[in-house]
């Protein structure tokens, strides 16, 4: 009963405040007004396409995050501008002999000392270009460009560059649905070290906590926004207190 | 708290009515009962509506609008927008909160599927916690609508499985297995509800009308996947913290008293975007997609996987798979 | 319209809202009286109303966080004592089927004892489900039209209405025999019997639904077995004679009049069977879980031996065992009819040991360990013995009401004084329910 009549009242104050409203030129109320009488239409999604989508609907592109060029080695001094000074690889490497035995970060007597390598048997001119240091090179020898890192490793996880394919490895964000948005992808090496590709350890979340009525000291959620990279030493820095 | 006073007083008062009265013997006692009685009522009626006070504190936040506010499906677009603004200003008077509260509906031909990779999930709960920031959960609980298992090689025993690990992950001798709603095709938690305040839609969400819910919990008991969440309390979040892009069926700040559970983010996904679990899992193991969409990703995943469904015994067709890398 | 003396019995009268007035007035009035025993109990049944009455509006205002209740363990003590009263309401009805159907006089006349105490048991369970509710505000979401309750499919649905029906049923009939014998009249069978009927089936139906409600959940099970229902019913038939024998002894006292030997005898008797019924089941199930084993047992193992260290409910439920394995050597032995205290030790032993297996023992393991094999005790929190004790309270606060009115009415202390003629009829009041007497 109460219900009935003071919903009429509210319609009728919704009513009478709509087409002043209107007026006024609120859209959201013109939207409202506008679909009023045929009833079932998507409210808030105002935009997108609700039918099937005719098939050649233009799709929006996907991004994948490369990166901008062959890398750039810093040479740990500073130009007079303060700014640190990098070099190309060919800076070096055309005039160092190549040594195509290398295969740990133990054998580097100059630079790249200290380089965690594991990676399978491969040495470093398995897929380092011994021709043109800026550039990478395929089992067949032809040059690769680091932005096309993708090609040299799908030569030996096929599996995995399958699954890529197909969307199913790798992370991603944007939109799952490529007629309404764009989507980012990462490639192999935004979470796979090149030189140790086995994903690192890393310290988890925080776990969750099932007894809402034990208070629990200093209940901030914990500042693990970053996915730190944890050293199998490194104790565990948070979880039930 | 204050629950002893008002029954030790009232105890006080009724005890000298009660001796009031077996001391009669004169004709003059029946006015003396009835006075004592009188007392007795007075008293105890005083005492009740101490005793119930925290309600009328309680009952002071409920408006009018709110508590008469019909099920999701009876509002028409007038007044379902009428609440849409009525909850945003609510946010606004309770936390401080500049939000937007939408309410997207399901696309026709979508049907959502989500697959979930467990040779390379490594556990890291970081899903659990975009669920925990991008749902507008309760900060002090830690509540997320995943919950990982840390689960022993060589079983798929969950007994022998483990939320709570806060170790460097993965562990070699383990693998891990993230939990949340299955969005079944035939929801228990549905069948059960005895006010229809949870439901299927078109697009394979199971969503809750949060604020026709009355919180009997009895879609939490029936859930075998142990996807459905109640708030114990008041959700606590700081007001910098707070998603502001909010569905009325999704991620808006559930009230006291309400059930609550995984929507697959239908406030983003209902507008092509990707789930926020998705989107921070930083190994690729979860998919996404469209069910009924021959090309999409997921369908990929279901033909060419080994994929399998928890608990498919149960025979409740979940739309949430999981799969190993062959 | 009733112009008719009330010094002339022998002449059916017709219903008038104003004698049923007076009938309610006169009830009211009589069960407030009494001596000092009365009001002493009173006062402090109030007291712990009281204590629950608060608890209970703080934890609607705070959120049931007060509660030790989880997502993990989301039913706890409040559904536990739903569970225990449904089955006592039930049983109330097993005074009923010896004296209608069996034709038992001497039962007969006291059968309004039991039906009492379901109407007690009903609005019991009634309050601790709403207790247990998170939204109390919103219960009228269940209530067509406004409310959409979703019937067939939710068993829940099904509980409500079967509930309220018989709290509806049994009102009525104590309501009319009440009011025929204030009349002074005799009670017309054509006006009650179909109902006595109509509520032994419905007796049966409240507990089957119920115990339908844990049993048709697949994700669950410790539940989902189809002996949940019979043993419901078993239980029932021993904790509702059992409280019945007892409260048929308090009343002979209170009223300093000795009746009601017969009966007893026979609810004895079907608490010998009953009881025995009920422990078969348990043994049945208990072995089908531990020769079976698998990961289907682990809620039993858990019940009776703990799980991984965690052993909580293994004191309760092993208590309830020893409890009603006791009580049931004592009501087979033969002195349980010669020596009242034999009687009441059992009755006292298998009410409270069937409290604990419907209640704690059943419906908490049912959820330890969780669905996802995760193990999250539950111990009841303060506030929640706070409420339960509260609803207790209240329970027998009625239940002492009920019985004081009827025995007024019955031993002939109530009666329809001779109506003064000066007003007309008032407006119709509500229909004949027992929440206008309490």
């Amino acid at each position: 009963m109460m219900a009935v009549s003071k919903k009429q009242a509210r319609a009728l104050v919704i009513f009478s405040g709509g087409i002043v409203l209107v007026f006024g030129g609120g859209q959201v109320f013109h939207h409202v007004f506008a679909s009023n009488r045929q009833e079932p239409v998507a409210a808030g999604a105002a935009a997108g396409p609700a039918a099937p989508a005719p098939e050649p609907a233009t799709l929006h592109p996907v991004h994948y995050r490369l990166p901008s060029g062959a890398p750039r080695v810093s040479t740990g001094t500073t130009d007079p501008g303060g700014q640190p000074v990098a070099v190309a690889c060919s800076t070096c490497h055309t005039t160092t002999k190549p040594n195509f035995q290398t295969h740990s970060g133990a054998q580097l007597v100059q630079f790249h000392q200290g380089l965690n390598y594991v990676h399978g048997n491969l040495t470093c001119l398995s897929c380092h270009n011994d021709q043109d240091y800026n550039s990478l090179h395929l089992a067949n020898h032809q040059r690769v460009e680091f932005t096309d890192v993708m090609q040299l490793c799908a030569q030996c996880h096929g599996h995995q560059w399958e699954s890529y394919q197909h969307g199913a490895h790798g992370g991603m964000n944007g939109h799952w649905d490529l007629t309404r948005g764009a989507r980012t992808r990462n490639i192999c090496t935004n979470c796979h070290d090149p030189h140790a590709p086995k994903f690192p350890l890393v310290q988890p979340i925080f776990p969750p906590r099932d007894r809402i009525s034990v208070p629990l000291p200093g209940h901030q959620l914990q500042e693990t926004t970053s996915l730190k990279p944890a050293t199998s030493t490194s104790p565990p820095h948070h979880g039930t207190p | 708290m204050s629950s002893n006073g008002p029954t030790g007083k009232e105890g006080n008062g009724g005890t000298d009515g009660g001796g009031g009265g077996c001391g009669k013997s004169d004709c003059g006692c029946v006015s003396r009962r009835t006075v004592m009685k009188g007392v007795g009522a007075t008293l105890g009626t005083a005492a009740f509506a101490r005793a119930i006070a925290p309600l009328t504190e309680w009952a002071a936040n409920i408006s009018a609008d709110e508590f008469l506010q019909r099920h999701y499906k009876e509002l028409s677009l007038v007044d379902l927008n009428i609440v849409l603004r009525r909850l945003e200003k609510e946010t606004k008077d309770d936390y401080g909160a500049e939000v937007t509260i939408s309410d997207p509906k399901p696309q026709e031909g979508v049907k959502f599927g989500y697959a979930l990779n467990l040779s390379v999930c490594n556990g890291c709960r970081k899903c659990a916690e975009a669920c925990h920031i991008e749902n507008n959960h309760d900060r002090p609980s830690h509540q997320s609508y995943i919950r990982v298992f840390e689960m022993q090689k060589g079983t798929m025993d969950m007994e022998q499985g483990n939320v709570n690990y806060d170790k460097p992950v993965p562990q070699p001798d383990k693998f891990y297995m993230p939990v949340q709603c299955q969005q079944c095709e035939h929801p228990p938690c549905v069948d059960v509800c005895p006010v229809e305040a949870t439901w299927k839609e078109p697009d394979g969400i199971v969503v809750v009308d949060y604020n026709w819910c009355i919180g009997c919990r009895y879609c939490e008991a029936a859930c075998p996947y142990h996807a459905r969440r109640f708030n114990w309390t008041k959700p606590e979040i700081p007001k910098e913290e707070i998603n502001p892009d909010q569905g009325y069926l999704s991620n808006r700040i559930r009230p006291q008293g309400t059930m609550e559970k995984c929507t697959f983010c239908l406030h983003r996904t209902r507008n092509g975007r990707l789930p926020a679990c998705l989107e921070a899992c930083p190994t690729g193991a979860r998919v996404f997609g469209n069910l009924l969409d021959p090309k999409s990703e997921i369908r990929w995943v279901l033909e060419h996987k080994r994929v399998f469904i928890l608990k498919e015994d149960l025979g409740l067709k979940p739309q949430f798979f999981y799969f190993f890398d062959s | 319209m009733s112009d008719l003396p009330p010094t002339s019995p022998v002449v059916p009268r017709p219903f008038s809202w104003r004698s049923f007035g007076r009938f309610l007035g006169n009830a009211a009035l009589e069960s407030l009286d009494g001596g000092k025993v009365f009001y002493v109990w009173m006062i402090c049944l109030s007291a712990v109303f009281l204590v629950g009455a608060n608890a209970w509006a703080v934890q609607v205002r705070d959120g049931m966080a007060l509660t030790n209740m989880s997502d993990h363990v989301s039913w706890g003590l409040y559904i536990a004592n739903f569970t225990f009263l449904v089955g006592l309401a039930a049983g109330g009805v097993m005074m009923v089927i010896p004296a209608y159907l069996y034709h038992d006089e001497e039962m007969h006349d006291i059968v309004i004892i039991g039906e009492l105490l379901a109407i007690a048991a009903i609005i019991m369970s009634l309050m601790f489900v709403v207790c247990d509710l998170g939204r109390p505000d919103r219960f009228w979401h269940l209530l067509p039209p406004f409310g959409r309750l979703n019937f067939p499919v939710s068993m829940l649905s099904w509980d409500v209405i079967v509930l309220n029906g018989y709290l509806f049923i049994n009102a009525y009939i104590c309501a009319y025999l009440l009011y025929t014998r204030y009349l002074g009249l005799t009670p017309n069978p054509r006006w009650y019997v179909p109902f006595v009927f109509l509520s032994i089936i419905w007796a049966i139906s409240i507990h089957t639904v119920t115990a339908f409600l844990y049993c048709g959940l697949g994700g669950r099970p410790f539940w989902n077995t189809a002996l949940l229902a019979p043993r419901f019913l078993a239980s029932a038939f021993v904790s509702g004679p059992a409280f019945i024998v007892l409260a048929i002894q308090v009343i002979r006292q209170a009223v300093g009049r000795h009746f009601g030997d017969g009966p007893i005898r026979t609810l004895v008797n079907i608490m010998r069977i009953t009881i025995l019924v009920n422990l078969l089941m348990v043994v049945s199930e208990v072995f089908t879980e531990f020769y079976t084993g698998g990961a289907h047992t682990s809620s039993g193992r858990y019940l009776y031996f703990g799980l991984h260290g965690h052993t909580e409910l293994v004191p309760w439920i092993w208590c309830s065992v020893g409890l009603v394995i006791v009580a049931a050597g004592l009501l087979l032995s033969p002195s349980v009819f010669t020596n009242p205290w034999v009687l009441n030790t059992a009755c006292v032993l298998a009410f409270i040991g069937i409290w604990i297996e419907k209640g704690m023992g059943l419906i908490i393991p049912g959820f330890v360990p969780s669905t996802l094999h995760e193990i999250v005790e539950y111990r009841p929190s303060a506030i929640e013995w706070k409420v339960t004790a509260g609803i207790w309270a209240l329970g027998l606060i009625l239940y002492t009401l009920f019985i004081k009115i009827a025995a007024g009415i019955f031993l002939n202390r109530t009666k329809l004084q001779a109506l003064p003629d000066i007003q007309p009829a008032p407006a119709p009041a509500e229909t004949p329910s027992i929440s206008a007497t309490s």
